[in-house]
């Protein structure tokens, strides 16, 4: 890039620090990568944000999980270092809360950018790799949610852990074994809060951030897509807006704005930690898994009331793995808009993941009551 | 219906009052910041021979009439309703010293709605001037409503001295005009005028969101950038008016800012000071999303984003208005009236003036409450004298405490209506259920004893009333709180002293409170 399309003003200090740095690093180059780039502009372009939105919550979890692991401690001493997280350690409530809401609001960000994606047929040839990355993503969020809800071994915490930890045990010849793994051992004690911290704050972490790049990465080689509507619009009458400064200033502007509901979330309504786990304690009524796990844990339920014994858990399993595996095939199913009767079918099967998923999810909160 | 002791279940009548308020506010304060936008910018668009301007705004005061006159009309009578029910000797306090103000202000609302009706029906009806006029006379008469209705808001966190001398004398309008204008008066009329000069460009945003920024790029581009900038006076001024407001505040209220301030790190005595901050936070967010969004590119400013920034607006009034109602506690008319309604200052009780705390703890709550029947009083009156001889102990280790008899049960959650209700519910907002979660009967004893002794080193002070009532009804109200809580409680055959009016167990007890 010219020295005279610098970005920084003109003053002779920060002009000198420009051309130091961009000689050096190349930024010169980045400003004229991100100056050609471009974001389509349409009624449907709010959906793109979502995204940066989740990426965002990624962040603070990173940022929120490093000071956690100053104090936090696993193994039998996990319930008291999270109860002096909470009550006894300054900003520690508000830093447990941030962690805790910003995973949520994560989950939440990444469905409703999976949705988005999917309405927009975003997943169309050649954004395959970009679908199936996000798909992985969204898994390993799951799991990450999965393996954070067991850390502070109190007492919803454990239970919730131990009946999500029976579903793979069901599974056909593998499943005990499986469950043992995970475990450490038949029953969920401090072996599984250190294999689930292990799993949490390394493995995860290795398998996610790369992942995550190779997702970036594939948003910046393809660009954003625009909707089949958009598409069918001549060349002259699509919009678009530069990717820097103008899509960016907004971008940053959502990430404002999501940091107000996280910290509105976390301030106002803090998490709370339950008394210690006691394992040969009754389990408490209506325990329940998170929210982004109920659809599955009360098909499970129901199946296994309507067909009693292997054959609902067989049933569930199939239906997951069926269910999984259509919608992560869908890009070579609806390959493009030629095939219009194609692209109808993979829209309605979105309608029906969506209020599938919904419907389930309320239905088993109001089984809970 | 249950009246005059409300019980909302879930979220408590303070919230029923506090959605219905912050939608108010939210449109009022558009109303009166809206009204001095209409006729400033038409006075702009004809001095500087802005024809497009003149073409948007006729459907920018449509949409403005609808909303003000309709909506905010509709939720300024629900806040009479919801306050009338929820506190209703904190209203009758107001009523008594205020109702010449309300009718000044209901006179003002009658001219703000008339003449909001005759600006849009006569946009290029009648001469322009005449109709700039009228937008003006808009603007004075609502600006006049929150004139007069701030000094009646501010009244009830700084009443003043020369009214609380004078409280519960039966003198009490006498001065009308120190308590009008009573400290926090002029800070906080600025404070609202300047959130409703940002609340004015907000929503005119949403509605220059919806013109087209291709057809319309010129339009937009002016509309949008001219409505952003009604957000800068409360941006810089606001910082140095809230600082001004703060040092008016009762010691009460600094106190309580003061412990959360203290107390922040440990996350415990901090709910007003966190709503604080989450007001100064968002309304902070509205300007620089605005900036980025909206002022930026104007041309690409939709309607989805304006709707963000509605809600963001939502929320800093939300907070903002929690934060005010949090500040008064424990008081809801400060420094006079505790939030149980339970009056502070001396008044005039069989010729003599005594406090209120020190007649129910000597002569009782319940035999005393302006809500008992005559019979119910004299029953509560013998029950409570008789206590000793009627106890049933019941064995709970070391210690004992009174049999949970419906009689008993019936009494503490008369208690419960009568003075944790307003604040409190079962299981929802504030739930007792929760904020006792762990408590043993006699933990729950130790905690009312706390509350009824109101010591000067105790930190509930800060946001608690006291707890009034004899021994006997304390006790009754230990019972009932064990009860909910623990659910542990046994229980014996009834002694109830009144006879049910309406239902013959002791579970529709408590819709007989009021007689």
């Amino acid at each position: 890039m010219p020295k005279s399309s610098s970005p920084v003003p003109d003053i002779p200090l920060l002009r000198t620090a420009w051309d130091y740095a961009d000689e050096r690093l190349g930024l010169g180059e980045v400003m004229a990568l991100a100056a050609k780039k471009t974001v389509p502009q349409h009624k449907h372009s709010f959906w793109y944000y979502w995204g940066g939105i989740s990426l965002f919550f990624f962040l603070v979890q990173c940022v929120t999980g490093v000071l956690l692991l100053v104090y936090y401690r696993p193994g039998p001493e996990a319930y008291e270092s999270v109860r002096a997280i909470t009550y006894d350690i300054e900003f520690g409530w508000l830093v447990r809360s941030a962690h805790s809401w910003s995973a949520n609001l994560m989950v939440f960000s990444i469905f409703v950018h999976m949705f988005s994606v999917f309405f927009m047929k975003a997943y169309r040839k050649p954004r395959e790799f970009g679908w199936w990355s996000g798909l992985g993503l969204l898994g390993l969020a799951m799991i990450f949610g999965f393996s954070g809800y067991l850390l502070p071994m109190d007492e919803l915490a454990f239970f919730a852990t131990k009946v999500g930890l029976e579903i793979p045990a069901t599974m056909p010849v593998v499943g005990e074994f499986i469950g043992n793994m995970v475990r450490g051992g038949p029953d969920v004690n401090a072996n599984t809060i250190q294999r689930f911290f292990a799993l949490h704050v390394v493995i995860l972490p290795a398998l996610f951030i790369p992942l995550l790049m190779f997702h970036l990465w594939l948003v910046q080689r393809h660009g954003n897509a625009v909707p089949p509507g958009e598409e069918k619009k001549p060349a002259s009458e699509r919009r678009s807006i530069p990717f820097f400064p103008n899509f960016m200033a907004k971008d940053l502007a959502m990430w404002l704005l999501a940091l107000n509901v996280l910290a509105l979330l976390a301030s106002l309504y803090p998490w709370q930690l339950g008394p210690e786990a006691d394992p040969l304690a009754p389990a408490p009524v209506g325990i329940h898994p998170e929210w982004y796990f109920m659809s599955q844990f009360q098909v499970l339920k129901v199946l296994g009331e309507w067909f009693p014994g292997l054959t609902g858990e067989i049933l569930g399993l199939a239906i997951f793995t069926g269910g999984g595996l259509l919608w992560a095939l869908i890009p070579l199913f609806d390959t493009g808009s030629r095939f219009e009767q194609r692209a109808r079918i993979a829209t309605w099967i979105g309608f029906f993941a969506l209020a599938a998923i919904a419907i389930t999810t309320i239905w088993g909160y109001a089984a809970l009551e | 219906m249950n009246y005059p002791v409300w019980d909302v279940p879930g979220i408590g009548s303070g919230w029923v009052i506090g959605m219905i308020a912050i939608f108010h506010v939210m449109i009022s304060h558009f109303a009166i910041g809206g009204g001095l936008y209409l006729p400033i910018a038409e006075a702009t668009a004809m001095k500087r021979g802005r024809k497009d301007w003149l073409e948007f705004l006729p459907r920018h005061s449509k949409f403005f009439l609808i909303l003000t006159g309709v909506y905010g009309a509709v939720s300024g009578v629900g806040i009479w309703f919801a306050i009338g029910l929820a506190a209703p000797e904190a209203t009758s306090t107001l009523i008594h010293n205020f109702v010449f103000g309300w009718a000044i202000e209901w006179v003002f609302f009658m001219v703000e709605l008339s003449t909001v009706a005759v600006y849009y029906y006569t946009w290029n009806r009648i001469p322009a001037r005449l109709h700039l006029k009228v937008g003006w006379l808009y603007a004075a008469a609502s600006i006049m409503t929150l004139v007069v209705i701030n000094g009646i808001l501010t009244f009830m966190l700084t009443p003043g001295e020369a009214w609380l001398a004078v409280a519960g004398t039966g003198e009490e309008s006498s001065k009308f005009f120190q308590a009008f204008f009573n400290p926090t008066y002029w800070p906080s009329l600025i404070l609202r005028t300047l959130v409703c000069l940002s609340l004015a460009g907000i929503w005119a945003l949403v509605t220059g969101s919806l013109l087209d920024g291709d057809r319309q790029a010129a339009l937009k581009t002016t509309v949008v950038r001219w409505s952003v900038l009604w957000l800068l006076p409360s941006f810089f001024l606001m910082p140095f008016v809230f600082l001004w407001y703060l040092l008016v505040i009762p010691e009460s209220a600094k106190d309580l800012l003061s412990l959360g301030v203290s107390t922040i790190g440990s996350g415990t005595f901090t709910q007003v000071t966190r709503t604080v901050l989450i007001s100064i936070m968002s309304s902070a967010t509205i300007v620089f999303v605005a900036y980025f969004i909206a002022y930026r590119h104007p041309r690409e400013f939709r309607f989805g984003y304006a709707c963000m920034l509605l809600i963001v607006a939502l929320l800093a009034t939300a907070s903002t208005e929690q934060a005010r109602e949090m500040l008064r506690k424990p008081y809801v008319v400060g420094e006079h009236m505790y939030s149980n309604a339970v009056r502070k200052t001396p008044v005039k009780i069989d010729g003599k003036m005594v406090t209120e705390v020190e007649h129910f703890n000597t002569s009782g709550y319940l035999t005393n409450t302006p809500w008992a029947t005559g019979d119910e009083k004299v029953a509560w009156a013998k029950t409570d004298s008789e206590r000793e001889t009627r106890i049933v102990p019941v064995s709970t280790g070391e210690s004992q405490r009174p049999a949970a008899t419906p009689e008993t049960l019936w009494r503490g959650e008369l208690m419960f209506r009568g003075q944790c209700l307003a604040c409190h519910t079962r299981e929802g907002y504030r739930s007792m259920k929760r904020l006792l979660h762990g408590r043993e009967y006699e933990s729950i004893g130790n905690a009312l004893g706390m509350l009824h002794d109101y010591s000067e080193d105790s930190p509930y002070r800060a946001f608690m009333p006291p707890l009034v009532g004899t021994e006997g009804e304390i006790e009754a109200l230990q019972v009932y709180l064990d009860q909910l809580v623990n659910g542990t409680a046994e229980s014996t055959p009834s002694q109830s002293v009144v006879a049910e009016p309406d239902k013959g167990d002791s579970t529709g007890h408590a819709e007989s409170a009021g007689g």
